[in-house]
């Protein structure tokens, strides 16, 4: 019998396989990420309230030293004279079979009649880079755990190379405008990977929605905005689009803005594309009536 | 929680694609239909994650899926080749004096469907006789029986053979 097994594990393996057993993947991801995503998506205007209470706990347990905080305020983004980013905590840690990597921004008000205006969004921030990164490390202790079950070795594992990275990115710093972008990923999956945007005006002294930007009737203006764009794309890429998942723009939707001052609607990745596609951007411009 | 046994499917799935594809390739011997044989499990065992409902059986739900798919291009195809004329796919393939281990194997591949897929899944996926159970939704005694049955089988012959 162990002869027999041998020879039916030496049945080899065309390359095509993990391509057609990706493609599937992908597919369902995508039915996946629609039935899931009214759930997972938030942004700090609805649930930035009811987190504020475990935020500050967070808040005070984060800042290791304050010795620490003035290092890094010497070297932070200066935003115009309105506010910079600074890294509010930054954490690694690396085991055998496990890399996790944490940098959480933190947005300060320069100016004094803008003072007070960051906290919630601070506060909103802080969670989800610790909700983020404390549901991956899970997911992944899962994912081990599965591994082991089925037969898979530790040293088996070891192999994966789990990481876990939560970092953010200044999208743009206009007189105007700033940007921010909070991500969260991790390499084993992309069913989880999550941006969050915050936008805030300066002339209008708050953070914007799209709403704020394109007016009452953004929904519309913005789907139309889209759909012109990925039609011209499909045609000029011959890249597919998946348009019947997608259900339009809602508040929920994330933008940042532009150093052109107009919003950049961004989607997950395997949102609306097949997962080559990245991230795909759509600049909304604004037309001469705005 | 929900998002996290999908997540336990998804992975599952990726990891042990190679051993799909090789059960698969055991059943429909060719590179073409075992390759549509995982791929169509898969879309459905991705589709159907809800009708999952335990985490410890994966393995067996994900089987019983692949197994079925591999005997539903199998059927296909035996009804195109009845109806094509061409006498058949399935003719023994016997040579005396050819190596004993090939004779194993090719003959497990030409015993009765549920046999066949009991010791596959037995000694060649190693899955535990309740997973079988599960996975050919059939008895736990039925898959023993059948099993030592399929067993006494290939060794006779093995032996008759040795003995010549």
């Amino acid at each position: 019998m162990a002869e027999a097994k041998s020879r039916y594990e030496d049945i080899p393996i065309p390359e095509e396989l993990s391509e057609r057993v990706m493609a599937e993947v992908e597919k369902a991801q995508i039915r996946y990420r629609k039935k899931t995503a009214g759930k997972r998506r938030r942004t700090f205007m609805k649930g930035g309230m009811a987190a504020a209470a475990a935020a500050v706990v967070l808040f005070t347990a984060g800042v290791n030293t304050s010795e620490v905080l003035a290092r890094e305020l010497q070297d932070v983004p200066v935003l115009g004279t309105m506010a910079r980013i600074l890294t509010f905590r930054s954490y690694e840690s690396e085991t055998e079979d496990l890399k996790i990597s944490v940098d959480i921004p933190s947005v300060e008000m320069i100016s004094d009649e803008l003072s007070g205006m960051e906290d919630a969004v601070n506060e909103e921030i802080h969670m989800f880079c610790q909700e983020y990164a404390d549901a991956a490390v899970e997911r992944a202790e899962d994912y081990r755990q599965a591994f082991l079950d089925t037969g898979g070795t530790e040293e088996e594992w070891e192999a994966h190379h789990i990481a876990i990275k939560v970092w953010y990115e200044v999208k743009s710093q206009t007189g105007r405008y700033l940007s921010l972008a909070v991500m969260g990923s991790e390499n084993w999956t992309s069913a989880y990977s999550e941006t969050r945007y915050y936008n805030f005006d300066q002339e209008a002294g708050k953070w914007i929605t799209l709403e704020d930007v394109l007016g009452k009737d953004y929904a519309r203006i913005a789907e139309q905005s889209v759909r012109r764009q990925i039609e011209q794309r499909q045609t000029e890429d011959g890249v597919e689009y998946w348009l019947d998942e997608w259900e339009g723009i809602d508040e929920d939707t994330g933008f940042y803005m532009n150093s052109a001052g107009n919003p950049v609607i961004v989607f997950e990745q395997y949102e609306i594309a097949p997962g080559a596609m990245g991230m795909p951007e759509f600049e909304i411009v604004m037309s001469g009536e705005q | 929680m929900r998002q996290a046994l999908y997540d336990r499917l998804v992975a599952y799935i990726i990891e042990n694609q190679n051993k799909f594809y090789r059960l698969a390739f055991s059943y429909v011997q060719n590179q073409e239909d075992a390759l549509d044989v995982v791929q169509n499990a898969v879309c459905k065992a991705l589709e159907n994650y809800e009708s999952l409902r335990d985490e410890g059986a994966v393995r067996s739900w994900f089987y019983k899926i692949l197994v079925n798919e591999s005997y539903a291009i199998l059927n296909a195809k035996k009804r195109m080749i009845l109806t094509d004329d061409s006498s058949c796919w399935e003719i023994p393939y016997e040579e005396e004096g050819f190596e004993p281990q090939d004779d194993l194997y090719d003959r497990i591949g030409r015993m009765e469907k549920d046999v066949q897929s009991i010791i596959k899944l037995r000694f060649f996926e190693e899955l535990t006789l309740n997973e079988i159970a599960e996975a050919l939704r059939m008895n736990l005694n039925t898959v023993k029986a059948k099993l030592y049955r399929g067993l006494k089988t290939l060794k006779v012959e093995i032996g008759e053979e040795r003995g010549v």
